[in-house]
């Protein structure tokens, strides 16, 4: 009898999950009890961490904040070229009369302090949560691209799905041609590109950016990087490998995109984005206005 | 199996049962962030097959339940999902654990295996997990991993309770 309730509050459950949104806050306070259990087994971890950090000589040190200060000063003179495009990019909105504008977005700093990549998921868990103001579909960037999105929230931690994870899809376009498609994770720190036709204009080390259709990501960040095509009989479509720009698990600190501001930014930008994407389209961009 | 063992009940025991499942999370968590432990079997389906298979008095339907819904937490999946999975194969055991129990650990070592073999099987069926060259072995020798892990988890288990005051 036991067995028989189990087995259908088990698929009730299922289905509830499945077809609607009402667990997700029986899912964020199941995160919440596991938090502690995550950091229990992050201890091992954290002991390696300690007792190779005590070695690490002065030297290193040295070489290592030296390393970090020459980072720096690059990214100073390119953030002085990036405010003289701002600038050059404002001039030209003027010109053709168009309303959009850079904004800087706010961002977070989070830790990664739990992750998997086994073969079911491909996740994160960071450091801030809702107490933090973090809310679920923020974009999870590092220094070099798009790493996932926000699914759950516990009070003091966030869970980050990876663009690899099989349940992940992300809206990109090929930065090169402007060519749209859908990014599908496929485990294993791969992903898939779909609906690209087979005469379409695609090679190994074209860059994926994301394009900002959908309104969950915004347009115009790095994704991931072609690395194989292949053609299936008489499938109309390319069978696309990519691999993410992002370090999916060597980045220790990331950075999360405030929602808010990051859909401002994409509205204001992605209209003048396509517009320059759609030149030779025939769809004017005054259409838009 | 020892007549003063059989003798416990499992309200005797009740923290031990609890510490074991916590114990079971946090190494389920490590296989996580560990790829070179994914051959470890779910042990908090371990903890619960142990503890059914050990007490009579109690199916463990409920603790399978709460375990499973945890582990799709862990794991990321559907909620109810491993829940159905661990009552499945709980129900598996309970069905024989009479028998179970008069086996010697080496033969239910491998009872085990063949209940970790179809979990194994049906969480392919549900979860149609990604394996590559680099984890399809691990993850078909968890089973075999799971009767090698059964003797000295059932022998430390019987100890303790045994000398549980």
């Amino acid at each position: 009898m036991q067995f028989i309730i189990a087995f259908i509050l088990a698929i009730v459950l299922m289905a509830a999950d499945h077809y609607g949104q009402i667990l997700g806050s029986v899912r964020s306070a199941l995160l919440t009890t596991l938090t502690p259990i995550e950091r229990a087994a992050t201890f091992p971890q954290h002991i390696y961490h300690l007792i190779t950090t005590d070695f690490t000589s002065i030297n290193a040190l040295e070489r290592e904040n030296q390393q970090l200060k020459t980072e720096i000063l690059l990214l100073k003179a390119q953030q002085q070229q990036l405010v003289n495009l701002e600038l050059q990019v404002e001039r030209l909105e003027s010109l053709l009369g168009t309303t959009g504008k850079i904004t800087n977005q706010t961002v977070q700093i989070a830790t990664i302090t739990f992750y998997s990549s086994n073969p079911l998921s491909q996740f994160l868990t960071l450091n801030k949560g809702s107490l933090d103001k973090v809310k679920k579909q923020q974009t999870v960037i590092d220094s070099l691209g798009i790493m996932g999105q926000i699914i759950d929230l516990t009070p003091t931690t966030s869970r980050v799905l990876l663009l690899t994870d099989p349940d992940h899809q992300i809206p990109v376009r090929i930065q090169r041609t402007g060519q749209r498609g859908i990014l599908n994770g496929t485990g294993h720190d791969h992903a898939q590109l779909g609906f690209i036709p087979v005469n379409s204009e695609i090679k190994v080390g074209d860059m994926l950016e994301s394009s900002g259709l959908g309104g969950i990501f915004p347009a115009g960040y790095p994704v991931a990087r072609i690395t194989q095509i292949e053609t299936q009989g008489d499938n109309p479509y390319f069978k696309i490998t990519a691999t993410p720009i992002a370090k999916l698990n060597q980045s220790h600190r990331v950075l999360i995109i405030n929602r808010e501001e990051a859909e401002d930014w994409r509205n204001d930008f992605d209209f003048d984005l396509d517009f320059n994407l759609k030149t030779d389209e025939t769809e004017p961009a005054g259409n838009t206005q | 199996m020892t007549e003063s063992f059989v003798n416990i009940r499992s309200s005797q025991v009740r923290w031990l049962i609890l510490i074991t499942y916590l114990v079971g999370l946090i190494i389920d968590s490590m296989v996580l962030l560990y790829s070179s432990l994914e051959f470890l079997p779910p042990m908090t389906l371990i903890a619960v097959l142990y503890w059914s298979g050990h007490f009579l008095d109690r199916t463990y339907f409920v603790s399978a339940f709460l375990l499973g819904v945890l582990a799709d937490t862990l794991y990321q999946t559907t909620l109810g999902a491993h829940a159905l999975l661990y009552c499945l194969i709980l129900f598996m055991m309970v069905r024989n654990r009479l028998q179970f129990r008069t086996y010697p650990t080496w033969q239910q070592a491998f009872i085990i295996g063949i209940y970790l073999l179809i979990y194994q099987a049906l969480n392919t069926v549900f979860f149609s997990p990604v394996l590559d060259d680099g984890s399809f072995v691990p993850y078909w020798s968890m089973p075999a991993v799971g009767i090698l892990i059964w003797p000295v988890l059932s022998t430390l288990l019987n100890k303790i309770t045994q000398n549980h005051p």
